[in-house]
């Protein structure tokens, strides 16, 4: 599903944000990305979604090589791929079904799908009674979910999550991680990037290790099918 | 295809409720700058057509060596008239120009008592057409007048008339520098006010751009927006405009250019004033997507 040869990232001067990574990862993994503060995790997850480009090396997503992805075929890659952030990203002037509906629309879906696919998502989180809340009036978990649903609702081939747990305390966080584990059940690669190692022991995966931009672990739990 | 379009209607309207306050301040912007820029050209508008019609005095006197016989009067303002450049011409007999001449001293007429009635010579008096009231009009005019009175000596305001061309040249000129820098100013503050309110929405921009949205999708409803402000904005202008116009321009250009009582001060012509909404809505969307450039990155 995704392959990194030889994958640096530069920004301006000397110092490589992502160095040397190169690594695969199969369809339907579910993968935590660790490191400290600036290893180079959220470089590796922008360069997936196209967001930055990488310096050296070959990004291939679902068969197409993104490295040199010219900006018109940029939104079509991101359709495939859902994108969960630590500060949600999501629009307090639009309500709940608003920023879940967002993504679909943006996608030319029709009005009937769209609210039939928004209901089914925020229905998967939880929170399909709180439609036409605006997400300030929710909790932080409770908006972590929305972001979810909104990476989810356009059933992506992969899902990317920047230490979407950054600011949730640990209940909250093992909700979402469950989340993230049916939409993996259903076939969607996950990719997690966080500091947190509670993750790893209480959900065992895979686990790729960055330090100062270089891939310096790969670890695959014993048995894959926890 | 329709639904699209509607879609995109929808949200643009959606966006402007949403945003209120930015939404207003876009359109007072573009108002307060399609009005100022309207106002001046009217200004220059009204100010060259005062001018204009200040040549109306223009007019070649000939002064003929001897008085005319009754009988050639008629035959020979004929002639005249016939000049294709000559709007009118009109005999003055020295008889005549003897009773404006004391008219004229009013009071002091007594001064003429005793002196003979034929003092003053006959001459023509000829008015030119709109389009020859310059110098070289006037030459063409000269030339072939010679052809048909035994003149004793011309008088068409000469120095008037270079003092005024060159009036009426600073004034365009003038108009041309003011007017431009009116106008750079005006699509620099509506430019940069776009841009403010569009900061304000970046993280719209950026979720859009995220969740896979393509640059068309993401423009068409700012550009609508934008079209939609800017059209406001020109009707508001307009409505702006024409009160400001009934009210405070035309009272104050008519005293300060000590217009002749007949003189209408001219309003935009309806062209013009579908041009000046129009130029709203072009200002709208080009402001619009020159500032939408800077913020979607995709």
């Amino acid at each position: 599903m995704i392959q990194l040869y030889n994958v640096t990232k530069k920004y301006s001067g000397d110092s490589a944000a992502v160095k040397d990574v190169t690594l695969q990862i199969d369809k339907g993994d579910f993968i935590y990305i660790t490191g400290a503060s600036g290893a180079g995790k959220t470089t590796l997850l922008r360069m997936l979604y196209a967001a930055e480009k990488p310096t050296r090396g070959q990004i291939l997503v679902d068969g197409q090589n993104i490295s040199r992805i010219r900006s018109r075929q940029i939104p079509y890659l991101r359709r495939k791929i859902g994108v969960v952030f630590q500060d949600f990203k999501l629009l307090q002037s639009r309500s709940v079904y608003e920023n879940v509906a967002f993504a679909l629309e943006a996608q030319g879906k029709k009005r009937y799908e769209v609210s039939k696919k928004v209901y089914q998502a925020l229905k998967e989180v939880g929170l399909e009674h709180r439609l036409k809340r605006k997400p300030l009036e929710l909790s932080g978990g409770e908006q972590q979910r929305i972001a979810i649903a909104r990476a989810l609702v356009v059933d992506p081939l992969i899902l990317l999550a920047d230490e979407p747990s950054g600011n949730l305390d640990q209940d909250v966080t093992f909700e979402i991680m469950e989340l993230f584990k049916r939409a993996n059940a259903r076939g969607t690669t996950v990719l997690l990037a966080t500091h947190d190692h509670s993750l790893n022991q209480r959900f065992p995966r895979r686990v790729l290790t960055l330090d100062k931009g270089q891939l310096i672990g790969d670890q695959r739990p014993a048995n894959t099918m926890i | 295809m329709l639904d699209k379009v509607r879609y995109f209607i929808m949200r643009a309207l959606r966006n402007m409720r949403q945003w209120p306050f930015l939404c207003t301040a876009s359109i007072l912007t573009m108002a307060v700058a399609l009005a100022t820029v309207a106002t001046f050209f009217l200004v220059v508008v009204n100010v060259e057509q005062l001018a204009l019609r200040w040549t109306k005095e223009i007019q070649i006197v000939a002064y003929l060596e001897k008085p005319l016989p009754v009988r050639d009067v008629a035959t020979l303002t004929k002639k005249l008239k016939a000049i294709p450049e000559v709007e009118s011409t009109r005999y003055v007999s020295p008889d005549e120009a003897m009773k404006r001449f004391r008219k004229h001293l009013g009071e002091d007429a007594s001064l003429l008592e005793g002196v003979g009635r034929d003092l003053l010579p006959a001459s023509f008096e000829l008015g030119l057409k709109s389009e020859f009231r310059n110098q070289q009009g006037i030459n063409t005019v000269i030339e072939q007048l010679e052809n048909i009175l035994d003149v004793d000596d011309l008088r068409y305001g000469q120095k008037w008339l270079e003092r005024f061309n060159s009036f009426a040249r600073m004034l365009r000129f003038v108009g041309i520098i003011l007017g431009g820098f009116l106008l750079f100013a005006a699509l620099f503050i509506v430019s940069n006010t776009i841009k403010l309110t569009l900061y304000a929405r970046r993280d719209e921009l950026e979720i859009m751009a995220l969740v896979g949205a393509t640059m068309r999708f993401i423009k068409i409803p700012f550009m609508l927006e934008g079209a939609i402000q800017g059209f406001l904005g020109g009707v508001l202008s307009l409505a702006f405009l024409g009160l400001s116009f009934i009210f405070i321009l035309s009272r104050s250009l008519e005293s300060f250019w000590l217009a002749p009582t007949d003189f209408e001060l001219l309003f935009l012509t309806p062209f013009q004033q579908i041009m000046l909404v129009l130029s709203g809505v072009l200002l709208g969307v080009m402001g619009s997507l020159s500032s939408l450039r800077r913020f979607v990155r995709i």
